[in-house]
């Protein structure tokens, strides 16, 4: 089974809001001093899922990035875990790039890449918080997109049967190859990059393909993004008092009755 | 021919109450371009509509079709081309939740349209429609303008002021036209165990655990506090990632978007992930032993304590209130 994986480098989720930068544009969110940017999650957990398929299946795993210089390291990251080849995008037209833009260049260098039973994708990335890209690939290559997905529960060649989340609960779902998977993180716990598998990808070499490379035109993007601002929160809660954690819990209680809430 | 054109779902006859949100906001929309405010309701299953929770549309539109009834992607797609082939709408908009967040982009990709998903303001700046959405989880805020004959975007539930039912819309039936047939097959549904069966996205009470609560083993103290409160339960992701409850029951960026008077966060450290899901809760109160957790900056009211002391003394002291 040959699966592509797409996977974005993003500044670090977890950096507390009284921390995060914006770029002089104010158009990016930028990593603070001294926190590095990770693999986005959802990609880790697609690449991981991907990875025990392969184990099951055989075949090539290739993941593929869109993102500037910076991202060969998440490319590295993959490869450690184990992808078999990885490919970056990097052109400075795509520097504000809006998902259709973005999901076309993928889709172009996934036809370029050539034989595939399957692209994995995150349902979405933890900075722009934006979900499309997955679906303008699927759209542009005419593969059925299925997301989010939390567990593939069987794979044969060429079919999966996979547990799509909905509204209060989840589909069982046979999807036939080729297809395209939105992944969610109750599929897995991605496995740490082995020692071996660092030093090797150290070594590897990374195609960069840039706009020319893919025989597609710059479309005029439909989204813009004008400003971002950083939200900053006021409220403080209002500490319930006692003698004990008991005593705080009744209080509670019976200020939540004066209230009216309960 | 050109409008604002809302599209919901129909259950039991009712839309879901964030129809009358879309409402609010294409209402707006509407006023600002002297377009017409139509509407569209995805029927999810045979009942007929009830007329007294519909909100002021000029017209709105019927789709009922068997294929329907599971959520599918294609089927949801064929339906919203119906009604945009017969209102040819310049803006369209949805509420954001699970399902429009596949199918909505489907149908933006389908029809190449501008699309913003999980908006909490619209206004129009000449040709643009433009939309704020909260980003890397919800701590910035982005501003994006969308361009194009047609413009998308999905609402998050519980921020627009929702417009107040009205006289009987002309309701227009429509039919599904051609629903592309994929790779895709359903073998099944299956839904989450519903606990004490309180809809967790209806709820005016939730309790939902996090991380702290240490475990499945533990778990019966969220529920048993949910039973006192006839409340929903909900939880962090971390606790449907490891499995400890159906991630149906997840609240926030991933999950759901809760709108209930009173939220009440035990062993939730308050990730603006999860805050996400809560921004529209009236009432938030904090049971956490970290008196420094960023929970207690979103909360009203806070405890600082082990929840293993604090709730079950709440809960006594509730049932004895009650009685
Ligand atoms: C793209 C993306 C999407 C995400 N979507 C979501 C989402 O939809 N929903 C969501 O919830 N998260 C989401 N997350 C994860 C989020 O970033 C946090 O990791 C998560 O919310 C933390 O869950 P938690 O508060 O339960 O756990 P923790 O952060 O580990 O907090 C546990 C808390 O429990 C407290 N505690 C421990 N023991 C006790 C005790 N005995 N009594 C009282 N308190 C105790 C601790 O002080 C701590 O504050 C997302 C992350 C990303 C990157």
């Amino acid at each position: 089974m040959d699966i592509i994986v797409t996977i974005k480098e993003v500044t670090d989720p977890n950096i507390p809001p009284s921390y995060v930068k914006l770029d002089a544009q104010a158009k990016r969110i930028e990593s603070p001093f001294g926190v590095a940017p990770v693999l986005n999650g959802y990609d880790e957990n697609a690449l991981e899922e991907a990875l025990r398929l392969r184990e099951r299946h055989g075949g090539r795993v290739t993941v593929l990035s869109l993102g500037d210089d910076s991202s060969r390291k998440s490319l590295k990251r993959a490869l450690a875990m184990g992808a078999d080849a990885a490919i970056l995008l990097s052109d400075p037209v795509w520097m504000y790039a809006d998902s259709a833009t973005v999901g076309r260049a993928l889709a172009a260098a996934i036809r370029k890449i050539g034989k595939f039973d399957l692209v994995m994708c995150g349902r979405q990335a933890s900075d722009t918080d934006a979900g499309q890209v997955l679906y303008w690939i699927a759209e542009t290559l005419k593969l059925p997109a299925v997301s989010p997905i939390a567990k593939i529960a069987e794979s044969e060649p060429t079919n999966l049967t996979v547990h799509r989340l909905i509204d209060g609960g989840h589909q069982r779902l046979r999807v036939q190859l080729p297809a395209l998977l939105g992944v969610s993180s109750e599929i897995n716990e991605p496995r740490h990059p082995t020692m071996r598998g660092t030093m090797n990808a150290g070594r590897a070499l990374i195609p960069g393909w840039k706009l020319r490379d893919l025989g597609i035109a710059q479309a005029v993007p439909k989204v813009e993004l004008r400003r971002l601002t950083v939200q900053t929160r006021t409220t403080k809660a209002q500490l319930i008092d006692g003698s004990s954690d008991a005593d705080r819990g009744i209080a509670l209680a019976d200020k939540l009755h004066d209230m009216g809430l309960v | 021919m050109a409008g604002i054109l809302i599209v919901g779902d129909l259950a039991a006859g009712r839309p879901g109450s964030e129809f009358l949100e879309l409402a609010g906001a294409g209402a707006a929309l509407a006023q600002a371009t002297g377009e017409p405010l139509i509407g569209a309701l995805i029927a999810r299953d045979n009942a007929a509509v009830r007329q007294d929770c519909l909100p002021p549309v000029q017209r709105l539109y019927l789709i009922r079709d068997s294929e329907l009834r599971h959520y599918g992607a294609a089927a949801f797609v064929a339906a919203a081309r119906s009604a945009l082939g017969a209102s040819s709408p310049s803006i369209a908009l949805f509420a954001h939740t699970l399902e429009t967040r596949d199918w909505v982009p489907q149908l933006a990709a389908a029809l190449d349209a501008g699309l913003v998903m999980d908006c909490v303001a619209l206004s129009l700046d000449g040709d643009a429609l433009i939309a704020t959405k909260p980003v890397y989880g919800g701590s910035v805020w982005g501003e994006f303008a969308i361009r194009g004959t047609l413009r998308l975007a999905t609402l998050r539930p519980g921020v627009f002021t929702p417009a107040t039912p009205s006289d009987k819309p002309e309701v227009m039936q429509l039919t599904v036209e051609h629903i592309a047939v994929n790779a895709v097959t359903m073998i099944d549904e299956v839904a989450a165990a519903a606990s004490g069966g309180v809809n967790l996205k209806n709820a005016k009470v939730v309790v939902s655990g996090g991380r702290g609560v240490g475990g499945a083993k533990n778990w019966h103290y969220i529920e048993g506090a949910a039973s006192a409160l006839r409340a929903a339960v909900g939880c962090s992701r971390p606790v449907a990632d490891s499995g400890w409850v159906s991630s149906a029951y997840t609240v926030g960026l991933s999950g759901s978007s809760v709108t209930p008077d009173l939220y009440i966060a035990v062993g939730i450290s308050g990730a603006v992930q999860h805050l996400a899901g809560i921004s529209a809760a009236r009432t938030v109160v904090a049971i956490n032993s970290d008196a420094d957790a960023e929970i207690f900056a979103r909360a009203d009211l806070g405890v600082v304590g082990d929840y293993k002391e604090v709730l079950p003394a709440f809960v006594k002291r509730i049932e004895q209130l009650k009685s």
